[in-house]
């Protein structure tokens, strides 16, 4: 097991699957930061050397990732509510935001669109 | 009385009717319309919301044993030399280092030796796609373009030293360039020289084998540790003969501690058990070899349209690292491009490859070129300025010499039919009219597809 940013991986893991389980870290950006470690694109976590893997920590703490980001998108939202705008009133209600259509397919909106947003999503 | 009638009329119909406290009964509850609950008063379900709820049947799970790690690849890249089915065939000469263009091996089939074999099995020169599982014994074609191949070897070592050949291998798909590129190899081995066989260049590029920048480089190139450690695994195990014959000669300056009397094979399997001083290694090696009084190297690499253009890794800054800024391919390119000649002498071997090669306008460009160049000097083709294309390999690949595969003559055809027919594997009488036809449905005997035609494919 490695531990990468508070959680254990299994070492036969992908280093780039283990990256992407972080809220905030997607294709792009884990191709980023294992290019800046040099790391390829099938390493697996147990292949990392010990150095590599305390970088790798330590440029996951200085990036907005997790619960940080959750608590960031939350707050624009809530932003946008305390303004008063139509944005901010369309999450409220639960209702698509950018103009969508609503007779048919808004399950996103629905799901995602809270007075507090979801910790999930 | 007529109250009592009266009376008695009333207890008749008290009677008649049903009694009250006898009832117990569960109807009307069971009848009754079901309790009105939260979700109807507020309508029909939301949409997008799902009120259909079908239990999916359970999938059977899969109980089988699973392979090993690494078992399935094993398969996969298992090569088998060996038909103990398939006859012997008697008469079939050796190869040896005296007959490599001697009279009897022209055009004829000749066993590779038992030593050749092991040490062109440790630098993976057999493919599995190449018939080799269908004889006896590992055996060739020495064909028209072989005894060139030979006959550069004897140029290089007539020439002492002064002599570096470089040569593209190109031809249509299946026309034997793999196959030639090995009995390249198979000679240099013969000839005790030391060989270093980069058997797919597609394994440096795709991304699939550690890299790290090399310190001090600009600009940056980077090392591929794990696969350096195993070319140097490879080296040591195939020319253990020739390089335990040498000792180090200088200082290295590696940051462990060597003997004075280090053999060069001691040097190579030291750096193939320390993959972080690989590299290091690997150049201390090639430096050893560079000294006067060293033998002739053959360098070969297959594929090489994968190193003649980006490659998959990236750099620091995320932007896809050029195939020749990673040090081995640049080391292989320098020699191909002849930037670095061979002191001692030696060959560098590079074949295309016809059902693996991606797209590379530059390497195109360039044999085409070469081609043109070879025919008629003055008259070469120009490059389109309007289509874009790799500089780095263009320039690279500049002035470097094509050795074009064509198909078999009808006599090189007869003798592999021949042995195909020696060997059991084709039953049939081989004559005029059997080689004529099966050489013109090989597409003007191209090896593969008479191969494929004669002894593959049963009718």
């Amino acid at each position: 097991m490695v531990f990468i940013f508070g959680v254990n991986f299994p070492e036969q893991n992908l280093v780039k699957r283990s990256l992407e389980t972080f809220y905030g870290i997607g294709p792009q950006v884990s191709q980023r930061i294992m290019a800046r470690f040099h790391i390829h694109p099938t390493a697996k976590v147990g292949e990392l050397i010990q150095p590599k893997i305390l970088s790798i920590n330590a440029e996951l703490t200085n990036m907005k990732i997790e619960n940080d980001l959750r608590r960031h998108i939350q707050d624009n939202i809530k932003r946008l509510r305390d303004m008063g705008t139509y944005r901010g009133r369309r999450h409220a209600m639960g209702l698509p935001v950018r103009g969508q259509r609503t007779r048919t397919q808004i399950t996103t909106a629905r799901k995602l669109n809270r007075i507090e947003r979801d910790r999930r999503g | 009385m007529p109250s009592i009638t009266a009376h008695a009329s009333m207890a008749s119909r008290n009677l008649l009717a049903a009694p009250r406290t006898a009832s117990f009964s569960t109807s009307c509850l069971r009848f009754a319309l079901p309790p009105k609950g939260k979700a109807s008063q507020a309508g029909p379900p939301a949409r997008g919301q799902k009120s259909l709820h079908l239990k999916k049947s359970a999938r059977p799970r899969d109980t089988g044993k699973r392979p090993a790690l690494g078992e399935r690849k094993m398969l996969r890249k298992r090569i088998v030399l060996s038909n103990t089915n398939a006859l012997e065939v008697h008469g079939m000469k050796d190869l040896n280092g005296k007959n490599l263009r001697a009279e009897a091996v022209k055009g004829a089939v000749v066993g590779l030796p038992e030593p050749v074999v092991d040490s062109l099995r440790a630098v993976e020169a057999f493919k599995t796609t190449q018939g080799w599982n269908m004889f006896r014994r590992p055996a060739t074609l020495m064909r028209k373009e072989s005894l060139q191949i030979a006959a550069f070897v004897d140029d290089v070592e007539a020439a002492v030293g002064k002599k570096t050949v470089r040569k593209i291998i190109v031809g249509d798909r299946a026309s034997g360039k793999s196959t030639l590129l090995l009995q390249g190899l198979a000679m240099a081995f013969l000839r005790n020289w030391v060989v270093i066989n980069i058997p797919e260049a597609k394994d440096l590029v795709i991304g699939h084998t550690e890299y790290a920048p090399l310190p001090g480089s600009n600009p940056t190139q980077y090392t591929q540790d794990a696969y350096t450690s195993n070319l140097l695994s490879q080296i040591a195990r195939s020319n253990s003969a020739v390089l335990s014959k040498y000792c180090i000669t200088t200082d290295h300056k590696l940051s462990i501690l060597l003997p004075p009397s280090t053999t060069l094979a001691k040097l190579a399997e030291l750096g193939a058990n320390t993959p972080e001083l690989s590299w290091p290694i690997f150049t201390a090696l090639w430096t050893e070899l560079t000294q006067p009084d060293r033998p002739p190297i053959m360098l070969a690499i297959d594929g090489v349209g994968h190193i003649m253009n980006n490659s998959a890794y990236l750099s620091a800054d995320a932007q896809l690292v050029h195939a020749h800024d990673l040090a081995l391919v640049r080391h292989f390119v320098d020699h191909l491009s002849g930037r670095t000649t061979l002191p001692n002498g030696g060959i560098v071997l590079a074949a295309t490859s016809g059902s693996n090669q991606p797209a590379s306008p530059a390497l195109e460009f360039s044999i085409q070129l070469a081609e043109a160049r070879a025919k008629n000097p003055i008259d070469l083709p120009n490059w389109n300025p309007y289509k874009t294309v790799d500089q780095r390999s263009l320039q690279s690949l500049k002035d470097v010499d094509v050795l074009k595969l064509n198909g078999l003559s009808k006599e090189e055809a007869r003798a592999i039919m021949e042995y195909y027919a020696a060997s059991g594997m084709l039953r049939r009488t081989v004559d005029e009219r059997l080689v004529s036809e099966t050489w013109t449905l090989a597409g003007n005997g191209n090896i593969g597809e008479l191969e494929k035609g004669s002894v593959r494919l049963r009718m």
